[in-house]
């Protein structure tokens, strides 16, 4: 059938809104807050049209006119459109918020960087060509490092400044892997690239696999490449720690897996990806346990989740995949929502730290309840998406027979409780301090609504989200049928 | 201590990645998608130079992308140092020598970029090089005189009119073709001014973009100096 939408809107649209910010801002700055979230509104359609079309049969779309492996193409199959569905709705929902939190100048800046970031975020995930995917990279971490200091004071600068060093040295690595690369198959589109690896000598496919994975194991918040995190989510604007979490990072990870699974065997990286996953999750929990300031607390717990979620992918067996794309989802889901709630608590009382926000909850019961619900959901209690993820995550682990796993993993849910809890029986429990009590803009009480409905609903019908994630799992281990579709049946 | 690990590290990375290049290799008949290139450039996209038809039209997307990356360091830049700019500098006028050059060369810089960019699909050179060299020369006006201005508002509305030219070319070309960016004007003869379709158009919107916006970011920071 003839369809009106194709995969390219995800990363034009958003382009030429970003284009256009500058120009509208000349005419009416009342319009500049707006168009992003009509172009959020229309990605979320398209988004929403194609997801059907995309289980039945993936989509490939040429890019001027040449045909893989001579141009470039996006592949919108089930992986993609969960993920570029799941980027859009939650870009939607950050707009909502942004849309009374973020007041001060340059507003069309501001609306820029974050139109490229989505157009980057969602071209990681639909290009098939490994030089397209870096360029999308580069977008993607450019727009994060102007968005971490866009407050401008002095802890914005040196954590924006930090996350590009570390950045910049990583996207060069991806950059060397490609050239290495490319001077050994000749070709750029990575189901061409898989169907010609074996031509590669052994050593240089591992160099080549250890620089893609230090390269994108930065953003994907692997152990020990995450040192940019927490100074970054804890210094940006909150919606942006919101899109750190819930988009950029579930870019980088999905591009680390698509590069293990399709361009290497999973098989050579598995036991590294769980050791590392599990690494980066027992650290980084006790690390958030030590935190002081509430947004760092987040970040850290952040990266636990994604050591979580690499772990899932690291099993690499089915149900393992489903629930890793579960975890992502019902992260990026629960942690936006922290991020908000925080956003505000932290405002109202004008202090980052946890100490600070004493008594906060019966003060502004709406921004403490959402905040209380996403603690309950993200530490993984039943009614609440969270509990779903580490469920099936853990029943994939038994099947695998990695018992040590499900303790460690149990072990770091104690944790993660510990000082979830901790933080709202301070907001519940103790006096509050001297300050001024304003009203919540509507529109972030909206923001938090929904995605509070969001892992609600999903908490108690998790075969909805479930059932759409096992074909993407199926899709990420199939490799002979990824080649097929992608190359075009050449 | 520290320094002496860190030397050893990067001496072992420097001595493997040397081991590693001299086994790839190049040169041999594993080009598989440059072969492609080399042969059957100017039949199929009616461009005499190869690497703008690879940059401009099989790879075009790519570009798309490296254009933003310059609109966003642009644009990052002058969201960072938005309250900074518009403070009053204080620089000297060059010597008179200088100066009487800036003035007669700035406007054949100006008219050799926009040859670059004008000409990418004929000769060595195209839009980010053209862009650049525009930009050199407004680098060199300001380093001669004390109250060149440019105009700030105007490189913003040239930036982003380029960008949108772009994006837009890439949406007619789904509409009136098949696929985004797609050739959809008639490739002429090639070896002349007007051929290879939509390649020149592109260029010379990338020539302006990055002219204005490379001009744009000396004009931020200087600006920010005091």
């Amino acid at each position: 059938m003839e369809l009106y939408f194709s995969p390219v809107h995800f990363i034009a649209v958003p382009l030429f809104a970003a284009f256009l910010l500058p120009l509208l801002g000349r005419i009416s700055q009342k319009l500049v807050p707006i168009v992003p979230g009509i172009v959020l509104l229309y990605l979320s359609v398209v988004a929403l049209t194609l997801f059907p079309h995309a289980y039945e049969a993936p989509i490939v779309e040429i890019i001027a006119g040449w045909r893989p492996p001579f141009g470039i193409t996006l592949i919108f199959g089930p992986l993609a459109a969960f993920l570029v569905t799941m980027i859009t709705l939650i870009g939607f929902v950050v707009w909502i918020y942004s849309y009374r939190f973020i007041i001060r100048q340059p507003l069309e800046k501001y609306y820029m960087l974050f139109m490229l970031l989505i157009a980057g975020s969602t071209g990681i995930i639909l290009t098939g060509d490994i030089f397209n995917l870096f360029v999308f990279l580069e977008i993607t971490a450019i727009a994060a490092y102007a968005l971490t200091a866009f407050l401008r004071d002095h802890n914005g600068a040196e954590a924006a400044f930090k996350y590009l060093l570390i950045g910049s040295f990583t996207s060069a690595f991806v950059l060397l892997a490609i050239i290495i690369l490319y001077a050994n198959v000749g070709t750029l589109n990575m189901a061409d690239i898989a169907m010609r690896m074996s031509d590669v000598p052994v050593k240089i496919k591992l160099t080549i696999m250890i620089l893609f994975i230090v390269g994108l194991g930065i953003e994907a918040e692997l152990f020990p490449l995450n040192g940019w995190a927490p100074d970054a989510y804890s210094q940006a604007p909150s919606p942006i720690g919101a899109l750190f979490a819930g988009i950029v990072v579930k870019a980088a990870v999905y591009a680390l897996m698509r590069v293990l699974f399709t361009l290497f065997d999973l098989s050579i990286s598995s036991n590294f990806l769980i050791v590392m996953g599990t690494i980066t999750l027992l650290i980084a929990e006790m690390s958030a346990m030590r935190q002081q300031q509430i947004k760092r607390m987040l970040a850290f717990s952040s990266i636990g989740q994604m050591g979580l979620v690499l772990v899932a992918f690291g099993l690499g067996t089915k149900e393992g995949i489903a629930a890793a794309l579960f975890l992502m989802f019902s992260h990026a889901v629960i942690k936006s929502m922290l991020f908000f709630s925080a956003g505000y608590l932290v405002f109202f009382s004008g202090h980052k730290n946890i100490v600070d926000l004493e008594g906060m909850g019966r003060e502004k019961p709406w921004t403490g309840f959402f905040f209380s619900l996403g603690a309950l959901a993200i530490i993984g209690l039943p009614p609440f998406s969270g509990f779903w993820g580490k469920f099936y995550l853990l029943i994939s682990a038994a099947n695998s027979d990695h018992m040590l796993l499900i303790v460690l993993i149990l072990f770091s849910a104690v944790i993660e409780a510990v000082y979830y809890l901790r933080v709202v029986g301070r907001l519940y429990f103790k006096k509050l301090h001297d300050i001024e009590v304003r009203k919540t803009p509507f529109t972030g009480l909206l923001a938090m609504g929904i995605l509070a409905f969001v892992t609600l609903t999903i908490g108690i019908y998790p075969d909805f989200i479930h059932e759409l994630v096992l074909p993407a799992a199926n899709e990420l281990l199939d490799k002979a049928a990824y080649l097929q579709y992608a190359m075009m049946g050449q | 201590m520290r320094k002496i690990i860190t030397i050893t590290f990067l001496a072992i990375l420097g001595y493997y990645m040397i081991i590693l290049f001299q086994q790839i290799p190049f040169g041999d008949n594993r080009m598989n998608v440059g072969r492609h290139y080399l042969e059957n450039t100017i039949e199929e996209t009616g461009s005499v130079n190869t690497v703008t038809s690879i940059v401009v039209s099989y790879r075009g997307f790519d570009t798309l992308g490296e254009v933003t990356v310059l609109f966003l360091a642009a644009t990052g830049l002058g969201a960072i140092l938005f309250d900074k700019r518009g403070k009053k500098r204080r620089r000297q006028n060059a010597s008179s020598l200088v100066r009487t050059t800036s003035k007669l060369f700035y406007p054949l810089i100006v008219l050799l970029g926009a040859y670059v960019f004008v000409h990418g699909h004929l000769t060595p050179g195209g839009g980010f090089q053209g862009g650049a060299i525009i930009a050199t020369g407004v680098l060199m006006m300001y380093m001669s005189y004390r109250r060149f201005e440019t105009n700030h508002k105007a490189l913003t509305i040239i930036e982003s009119m380029a960008g949108l030219i772009f994006v837009t070319i890439g949406m007619a070309g789904l509409i009136i073709g098949q696929s985004f960016l797609e050739n959809f004007l008639p490739l002429g003869t090639p070896n002349t001014l007007f051929s290879a379709g939509i390649i020149p158009i592109v260029y010379s919107a990338i020539g302006f973009k990055v002219g204005a916006e490379l001009t744009g970011v000396l004009d931020t920071l200087l600006k920010t100096i005091r």
